[in-house]
C-alpha cells in the first residue's frame, strides 16, 4: 500500500483557510449543521465522498434523499407546490443504537463523538446496520469494484465482509480541516464545528434558526442537525 | 460414529437396510452440495447471497431463530415431565432431548454463513461486547447445547453401559447408580426449563430491542417467540416420535400422540392471540410507525406469507386438533403438526421481512444497494423484494442435510427407546 499523501498540504492558502475547523474548545464534540434551505440537489458532496474515501461503487457513505414521494420531484403541501432535500450520511448520534448492538465492538463511538468503525475488527454480521434508524451502513457485499484500477483518497481500502460508513473524515480532522463534504458543498450548506462551544457556528445555527435532529423520536441524539426551509416558495399546483 | 456403532451396538449398526442406505447417501450428497456452496460464497463474498443493505438479513437468519425455536420441544418436553409429573411424555424423552440437542447445534451453524467474516469468528470470544444481544444469544446457545447433549447422555448412558458401549464413560448400572441418575435428571430439569425460557426470549431480543424497527420493537416479541418455540417444536417433536417409531428405535402408544396433540392445539391457540394482540396493537393507531410495517403484512406483498402462517399455520391445526375424534387419530395430528411446523416456518420469515424491508427514512431515493447495479438501474432502493439466492438455498440445504445426518445416526447409535426396567411406567 503506497503512503497516502495529503493533498491539504498543496492547496492554495485561500482553500486551505476555507476548509479550516477554526478555534475549538478543550474537548470538542464535533457536530454538522445541514441548511435545507440551501441544500440544492446536486450530489457534489456525495461525489467528493466517493473520492476522498475510496468508496467502491454501489456504495455511498452519503446520499441526497428528496423529501416527498419522488426523487428530485417537488411534493404537494397546503396546495403549493415545494422541493427539498435531506443530505444523508452518518448522524454520529450521542446514543448510538449501531455501537450498542456489536457483538465485538468493531464500531465505537471516540471520545470527541465521532462513531468509528474498525475494519480488522468486524465480523460482518450486520446488527449494526439492522440498528441504525438512518440507513446510511454499508457493508462490503463482494470485492470491491472501483472506476479506476487504483485506489483514491485518503484512507485505506475497507475489506470484503466488513462494514464501512461515514467517519466526519477523521482523517481530514487531525489536519484541523472540515470534512470534505462541508467543504465542496457549492452551496455552503453544511457547517461543521465544535458543539461543546456555545459560540462555535454550529451551536449558533442551531440555536439561532431552530436546527432539529432526524428521527428525534428514536433518542439516538444525532450530533447532525437540521436547518429547515425558511421560505416556501411555491408554485401553483 | 461408526466405530463406536459397530463396537456398542453390532446388529443395529450393521443391519442398516437399503433405506437407510440410500437416506444416508442423499444426506451426504446434500451436505457435500452446502459446503461446495459455501466455500464458493467464502470466495465471492456475500455477493452471491440476494441480501444487500437495503434488505440485510435473510435465509440464513430465518432458519437461525426457526432452530432455535424447533429445540423447544426437546428441553420443554423432558422437563415438563419431570417438573410437573407429565409422566406418559417418558417414552419420547430421549428422542426429545436428542432432537434439542440437533436443533440448537443447527441453529448454532446458521450463523455461520450469515456472517461476513467466518475467519474472524474468534473476535466474539476475543472482544465480546456485552451490550449485544448477540452476545447474550451466543452464550445461551453454547449453554443450552452442553445441557442438551448432558441431557441425552444422562438419560442414555445406564443403557449404554449395559450394552458395553464406550460412550458410557464408565457409568455404573447399580441401584445405586439409577438413583443417582434421578437426582441428575431431577437437577437438569430444574436448570434446563430456564435455560430454554431464556434462549426463547434472547433470540426474541435480538430483534425485540431495535428502536429503528418499529415492527420488532415491542415487549411482546418474547412472550411470542417462546409460544412460536413451543408450537413449532412439539409439532416436529409429534413428526419425529412417529418417524422415529416406524423405524423401529422407539415404542409408544397413540394415546399419547394425542396428548402431544392437545398440547400443541393450547401452545397454537396462544400463539394465535399472541400475534393477534401484536397486530391489532400495531395496526390500531393507523399512523405510526409500527402501522406501516403491519399495514404491509395484511395487504402489501409479503402478504400472502402472513394469510399463511395464520390459516394454514394457526386456524387449521388449531381447528383439526381440538376436535377429540380427529386428536385420536396420529394420521390427523401428523397432517396438524406438519401444517403448524410449515406455519412457524412462514411466521419466522414473516418477523424477518418485515422488519427489514422497507426504508426507515421513507425517502427516494433510499438506501445505497452495496453492489454495483447495471447500466441504467438504481443504485439505492426504498426496499428489496427478497427472496434467496440459489447459493443460499444450497448452503442451507447443507446445513440441514448435516444435521438429519447427526440425528439419524445419534438415533441408530443411542438407546432411545426407555427400558422396560425403569421406574415408573411410560403408559398412564
Amino acid at each position: 500500500m503506497a503512503e497516502k499523501v495529503s493533498p491539504i498540504e498543496a492547496l492554495p492558502p485561500a482553500s486551505r483557510e476555507y476548509g479550516e475547523i477554526g478555534p475549538v474548545s478543550e474537548a470538542p464534540r464535533w457536530g454538522m449543521v445541514v441548511d435545507q434551505e440551501r441544500c440544492i440537489g446536486c450530489w457534489s458532496c456525495c461525489v467528493i465522498c466517493k473520492s476522498e474515501n475510496d468508496v467502491p461503487l454501489g456504495m455511498w457513505w452519503n446520499r441526497i434523499d428528496t423529501v416527498g414521494d419522488a426523487l428530485d420531484t417537488p411534493y404537494l403541501e397546503q396546495g403549493e407546490l415545494v422541493m427539498h432535500w435531506l443530505p444523508l450520511a452518518c448522524q454520529h448520534c450521542e446514543n448510538p443504537a449501531c455501537t450498542k448492538v456489536c457483538p465485538v465492538q468493531a464500531t465505537y463511538p471516540r471520545e470527541d463523538g465521532v462513531v468509528m468503525q474498525d475494519s480488522a475488527r468486524c465480523i460482518g454480521c450486520r446488527f449494526c446496520l439492522v440498528a441504525c434508524p438512518y440507513g446510511v451502513r454499508v457493508f462490503n457485499w463482494g470485492r470491491a469494484e472501483r472506476p479506476t484500477d487504483f485506489d483514491t483518497g485518503m484512507v485505506e481500502p475497507r475489506p470484503i465482509g466488513t462494514m464501512e460508513k461515514c467517519t466526519f473524515c477523521v482523517h481530514r480532522l487531525t489536519d484541523g480541516q472540515v470534512p470534505s463534504c462541508v467543504w465542496s458543498c457549492p452551496a455552503q450548506a453544511r457547517t461543521f464545528g465544535d458543539l461543546n462551544d456555545p459560540e462555535s457556528r454550529v451551536s449558533r445555527l442551531i440555536r439561532e434558526r431552530g436546527g432539529s435532529q432526524l428521527l428525534e423520536e428514536r433518542g439516538t441524539d444525532p450530533r447532525v442537525y437540521y436547518l429547515p426551509p425558511r421560505r416556501k416558495r411555491g408554485l401553483e399546483a | 460414529m461408526s466405530t463406536v456403532a459397530t463396537t456398542a451396538l453390532p446388529r443395529a449398526a450393521r443391519r442398516l437396510s437399503r433405506a437407510t442406505l440410500v437416506w444416508l447417501a442423499l444426506l451426504a450428497a446434500g451436505l457435500a452440495t452446502g459446503l461446495g456452496a459455501w466455500v464458493y460464497q467464502l470466495a465471492n463474498g456475500l455477493a452471491v447471497t440476494n441480501m444487500r443493505n437495503p434488505m440485510m438479513w435473510g435465509l440464513y437468519i430465518t432458519l437461525f431463530m426457526y432452530f432455535v425455536g424447533l429445540s423447544a420441544g426437546g428441553l420443554i418436553v423432558a422437563s415438563a415431565g419431570r417438573l410437573f409429573g407429565a409422566a406418559r411424555l417418558k417414552p419420547v424423552v430421549r428422542l426429545a432431548v436428542l432432537e434439542a440437542t440437533v436443533a440448537v447445534m443447527v441453529a448454532g451453524l446458521f450463523l455461520l454463513p450469515d456472517i461476513g467474516r467466518p475467519d474472524r469468528a474468534w473476535h466474539l470470544l476475543r472482544y465480546p461486547h456485552f451490550t449485544s444481544p448477540l452476545i447474550w444469544d451466543l452464550t445461551i446457545v453454547t449453554l443450552y447445547l452442553l445441557i442438551s447433549v448432558t441431557y441425552v447422555w444422562v438419560y442414555t448412558r445406564a443403557d449404554l453401559a449395559r450394552a458395553g458401549s464406550r460412550l458410557a464413560l464408565g457409568t455404573g448400572t447399580g441401584v445405586a447408580d439409577a438413583q443417582r441418575d434421578e437426582r441428575v435428571k431431577g437437577v437438569l430439569a430444574a436448570v434446563g426449563l430456564p435455560a430454554a425460557i431464556l434462549l426463547h426470549s434472547i433470540t426474541a431480543w435480538i430483534f425485540g430491542l431495535q428502536i429503528s424497527r418499529g415492527f420488532w420493537y415491542s415487549a411482546v416479541m418474547a412472550p411470542l417467540f417462546i409460544a412460536s418455540a413451543l408450537v413449532s417444536g412439539t409439532a416436529l417433536m409429534i413428526l419425529l416420535a412417529l418417524i422415529v417409531r416406524r423405524a423401529g428405535r422407539v415404542s409408544f402408544r397413540d394415546d399419547l400422540v394425542a396428548y402431544l396433540g392437545g398440547m400443541l392445539a393450547v401452545f397454537v391457540a396462544v400463539e394465535g392471540f399472541l400475534v393477534f394482540s401484536e397486530m391489532l396493537t400495531a395496526a390500531y393507531p393507523g399512523a405510526s410507525f409500527e402501522a406501516d410495517p403491519a399495514a404491509r403484512l395484511l395487504t402489501g406483498p409479503y402478504a400472502g406469507f402472513f394469510w399463511f402462517e395464520v390459516i394454514v399455520g394457526l386456524v387449521v391445526p388449531f381447528v383439526l386438533l381440538a376436535q377429540r375424534r380427529l386428536r385420536a387419530d396420529v394420521r390427523w395430528v401428523a397432517l396438524a403438526s406438519l401444517l403448524a411446523v410449515a406455519g412457524i416456518l412462514v411466521h419466522r420469515v414473516n418477523i424477518v421481512l418485515n422488519g427489514l424491508s422497507y426504508a426507515t427514512v421513507p425517502y427516494p431515493p433510499g438506501v445505497s444497494i452495496g453492489t454495483r447495479q447495471p447500466m441504467g438501474s438504481d443504485s439505492f432502493a426504498l426496499s428489496l423484494f427478497y427472496k434467496p439466492s440459489l447459493v443460499e438455498y444450497l448452503v442451507a440445504l447443507g446445513v440441514l442435510c448435516f444435521g438429519a445426518l447427526v440425528f439419524t445416526l445419534a438415533a441408530r447409535v443411542l438407546p432411545l427407546r426407555e427400558a422396560e426396567h425403569a421406574a415408573g411406567g411410560g403408559a398412564e
